[in-house]
């Protein structure tokens, strides 16, 4: 019984504290590094913790009170989905609270009667449309290979799933391009300030309520990187190696690529994306 | 799986044991819903009709709940006034044909008059020369599935019509019908009300196609209520599409019987699957696909659209489409681990993702819900084609909860039109300032159809679970599910798409019975899924069908304990995340509320416009994204019902071989 206790703290503990902290700090060094590519000196490792301190501090003001109310399901449920997550329940449950939390990001944002941001609302949702299908074909695959959606048995199995899901793994990569909101597919927030919609989906989201929703992108993160962590569940240290090498491919292709327009993105998600997922499990089903 | 059987087999074949209170039970809510029926149409008066409407739905209920502790089992037939049930059913079924043939000589259509005749010819061959009616056929039987199916019909199906009594008023008011038609409509609501309780408690098939009719003939009147020509054109669909489930309900009654030389569904059902009764089954099946729209027969349930909305509340979420998964449930035992299943499967998961595609291209509120109607409806024939044990509790459970979200979101809809003019959700912007009551209602209505710990979501959460073993089902079934979640969402934002309020609006008056039924759904909407274990354990487990081996794996969550406590600690995340939400929202007082960024000073408080060049206000306008180019109805409809047909003679055609 006691140990059953120290486990739930244990995962309790990293889920809401350590896994943001680690994406925060992951963030800091995507920063520099994206900084140095572009020949700039970066900020300090630590300046995404700065950020959110400071909005935080800022004078709370809002579109409505159901704006305020998304922002913090959003902002929950991801920390749940987290927690869900390093408790090891159902991989499934963890990625439709996770849904859960980005559905009403989109709620908030459409709350508010701003063009900018109902267009970013838009466009957000269309990405939802591209990576959904993904993630849960993912979990599907790896249902299959493992015979099981429970996590903690997941984290169990014996060998690593990346050799039976390779295409799966690149699908996932996809998925986690499309949720990171990075170039190319960063069309619903457009990263960059002066662009054409403003900041999209979170163009009305200021103050605490813009933290809360950069604390709540930290964990989306930390599931995804998570997620990725799975498909070499036997080793921690090759599964951080794994998770340490996406993230650089990742920021690679931010700071690579062009954005590309909704119609693209969806095209290539529905095809590509599911061609990979669809050649993967059929694989594994004729096995 | 043999389990399930056998449960059928027991359940069902024993021999009758006098259970004088379940009969009595039966009776009251197959019958006292026909009595009521008539006493609408006779009472003049809107007082009286009040009475008697709400009276029913009391009754129905209490009866329903009392089913749930009297002992089940077979109920045979007792003679009313010394006649047989079976001779009043036979009657009624030739009468009913008869008035449908006359309906198609008077709409002058060839269609419906040929598969009239086409049911009357070969039942009546089938009466006179076929049928041995000494042998003895319980004709109702109470099983979990059943009792189920009775309550939602009851409970929902009473407060549906409870809403419809001011919704009627409201109605003709604003078509300034001179001589009221209200008793016309609350003899056909209620009657519908018996038809469905009778349908699904029927043990004797011939008994089942009666009551199969009797909601295709009412469905055809309420559809055609209003009498413009679109309601007519679109009653007369509902009526060829259904009858020609009717025709295969026919030739299903007949194969069935002259394979195994009974009618009686129990025993029917505990030869199990395979064999020569495949193609009857087969074509059982598919009647019951025209009666749930599934692709290609769809259009039948858009066009019933036109009806007043309780309608469609009625007809798409306690009653009619669930007489269609209910048939195809029913019969899982007979189809399971064979190819017919694995179509039954495929055509559902098809319609499932086909129709949320459809929908992302609607802006016509009652259109979205139609098509997430036959969407969810696809889903639950997706599961009972995949026969396993956590398969069918899946689909059990969507019954119920799609029921709920949905009657309650087509109530909201049909309020909301009332109250703005207008169905169309691009009329919905901002709808919160103006009634709030009615759109908070609907935003927990789209929730609780989308979001865990509600039913609808668990159950297609389940639904995924179980169909993972089958790679083409479960990737159409990823793909809908996304789909649906943007249709809802998007729907949820406008709603409460509102510039920033000084003070709470002030609400809307509604009629009591209004809220009566709408704040009711919402309720169990919220509350009955925590009560999930509770189903799992109470009404799924002895049904054979989830035994506690697969409510283990339903709880994978956390406990390995099994059955309700592995939902705990689920539940306790959830239930704390939702708790700190309310808390943290409510405890932000020194928010202050600010107009949304234009590019430019906003040209008034609304914010629908901003100051633009030479100080003219420049109007804003934003709108949904409906991706015609892809999900338009014109453009991928007709591909979707080529295939869609193109799977069903596979489905039929695998099952004939």
């Amino acid at each position: 019984m006691s140990t059953l206790i120290v486990r739930i703290a244990l995962a309790v503990t990293v889920g809401l504290f350590a896994a943001p902290i680690a994406v925060g700090l992951l963030t800091g060094v995507d920063r520099r590094v994206t900084a140095r590519l572009q020949s700039r000196r970066g900020p300090p490792l630590v300046q995404p913790f700065y950020d959110v301190v400071k909005l935080l501090a800022k004078e709370p003001t809002a579109g409505n009170r159901a704006q305020i109310f998304a922002a913090w399901t959003y902002c929950l449920a991801a920390a749940a989905s987290v927690v869900l997550f390093c408790l090891g329940a159902d991989l499934l449950l963890v990625f439709f609270v996770q849904a859960t939390g980005s559905m009403f990001l989109v709620v908030g944002a459409m709350s508010v009667p701003s063009p900018f941001s109902q267009i970013g609302a838009q466009r957000e949702l269309i990405q939802i449309l591209a990576y959904e299908p993904l993630l849960i074909l993912v979990f599907v695959g790896i249902y299959m290979a493992t015979g099981t959606f429970e996590l903690s048995a997941i984290e169990a199995y014996p060998k690593p799933l990346l050799l039976e899901l390779p295409l799966l793994y690149v699908a996932l990569g996809f998925a986690l391009t499309i949720k990171l909101r990075k170039s190319p597919f960063d069309f619903s927030t457009s990263h960059h300030g002066h662009q054409e919609i403003v900041k999209g989906v979170l163009t009305e989201y200021s103050g605490p309520f813009l933290a809360l929703t950069e604390i709540a992108h930290w964990y989306e993160t930390a599931l995804v990187l998570g997620i990725c962590a799975l498909f070499w569940a036997p080793s921690a240290w090759i599964a951080a190696g794994l998770v340490a090498a996406t993230y650089a491919a990742e920021i690679v292709i931010d700071n690579t690529t062009a954005r590309v327009t909704w119609r693209w993105m969806f095209r290539y998600a529905f095809t590509a994306g599911l061609a990979m997922c669809a050649v993967n499990i059929a694989w594994l089903y004729v096995r | 799986m043999q389990l399930f059987v056998a449960y059928l087999a027991n359940g069902m074949a024993c021999a009758p044991r006098p259970m004088p209170m379940t009969s009595f039970l039966v009776l009251l809510v197959v019958a006292f819903p026909v009595l009521a029926a008539l006493a609408c149409a006779a009472l003049p008066w809107r007082a009286g009709r009040t009475a008697v409407v709400i009276a029913t739905g009391l009754v129905l209920a209490s009866a329903s709940i009392a089913l749930l502790f009297v002992p089940t089992g077979t109920v045979s037939s007792v003679p009313v006034g010394g006649v047989s049930l079976d001779t009043i059913v036979t009657v009624g079924d030739f009468a009913l044909l008869g008035i449908m043939f006359a309906y198609a000589v008077a709409l002058r259509s060839a269609i419906v008059g040929t598969l009239v005749v086409l049911q009357a010819g070969p039942l009546a061959w089938f009466e006179t020369t076929m049928l041995d009616h000494s042998a003895e056929v319980p004709a109702f039987s109470i099983d979990n599935l059943a009792l189920v199916m009775v309550l939602v019909v009851s409970i929902i199906g009473s407060l549906v019509i409870a809403f419809a009594l001011p919704y009627m008023d409201e109605h003709e008011k604003h078509l300034h019908v001179t001589r009221s038609r209200q008793p016309r409509f609350f003899f056909f609501m209620t009657l519908f009300l018996g038809a469905m309780n009778g349908l699904v408690l029927s043990n004797n098939l011939l008994f089942l196609y009666f009551f199969f009719e009797v909601t295709t003939f009412c469905s055809f009147m309420l559809i055609g209520h209003d009498g413009t020509k679109e309601a007519r054109e679109s009653a007369h669909r509902a009526l060829w599409m259904n009858s020609l489930g009717g025709v295969a309900f026919v030739a299903g009654i007949f194969g069935t019987y002259g394979t195994v030389r009974t009618l009686d569904l129990g025993q029917i059902l505990s030869h199990g699957s395979g064999g020569l009764l495949l193609v009857p089954v087969a074509a059982l099946c598919f009647a019951g696909f025209t009666k749930a729209a599934q692709v290609p027969m769809q259009s039948w349930l858009l066009g019933a659209m036109v009806a007043p909305t309780p309608v469609s509340a009625l007809l798409h979420s306690s009653t009619m489409v669930k007489a269609g998964v209910y048939l195809v449930l029913r019969l899982a035992p007979a189809f399971t681990g064979t190819f017919l299943g694995t179509a039954i499967a495929m055509c559902g998961a098809f319609t499932f993702c086909v129709t949320a595609a459809l929908a992302v291209g609607q802006s016509n509120g009652k259109k979205i819900l139609a098509y997430s109607t036959i969407s969810n409806l696809g889903l639950i024939i997706a599961c009972a084609g995949l026969a396993t044990p956590l398969s069918l509790t899946a689909a059990l459970l969507l019954i119920v909860f799609h029921a709920i979200s949905k009657g309650l979101l087509f109530l909201t809809v049909g309020s909301i039109e009332q109250q703005i003019g207008s169905r169309d959700i691009e009329d919905m912007w901002g709808l919160y300032a103006r009634l709030p009551r009615t759109t908070t209602v609907a935003v927990i209505g789209i929730v609780s159809m989308m979001a865990p710990p509600f039913g609808v979501l668990l159950s297609k959460w389940v639904a995924i679970e179980s169909a993972s073993g089958v790679p083409i089902v479960v990737v159409l079934l990823a793909l809908g599910s996304a789909l649906s979640v943007l249709v809802y969402t998007r729907w949820a934002g406008m709603l409460l798409s509102t510039p920033a309020m000084s003070s709470r609006p002030s609400p809307e008056t509604q009629p009591t019975l209004a809220k009566v039924a709408l704040y009711s759904l919402a309720f169990g909407a919220l509350v009955l899924p925590a009560a999930l274990p509770l189903i799992l354990n109470r009404v799924a487990s002895p049904m054979g069908i989830a035994t506690s081996h697969h409510l283990e794996d339903l709880g994978i969550s956390l406990g390995r304990g099994g059955g309700a406590l592995a939902f705990v600690p689920f539940y306790a995340v959830i239930a704390l995340g939702i708790a700190l939400t309310f808390v943290m929202s409510r405890s932000a007082p020194r928010v202050r509320f600010t107009a949304p960024y234009m590019s430019g000073v906003p040209g008034d408080v609304r914010a629908t416009s901003f100051v633009g060049p030479m100080n003219e206000k420049v109007h804003v306008v934003a709108s949904n994204y409906y991706l015609s180019s892809i999900f338009g109805e014109d453009r991928i409809t007709v591909w979707v019902n080529a295939a869609a047909l193109i799977l069903l003679v596979v489905a039929i055609v695998g099952a004939v071989r």
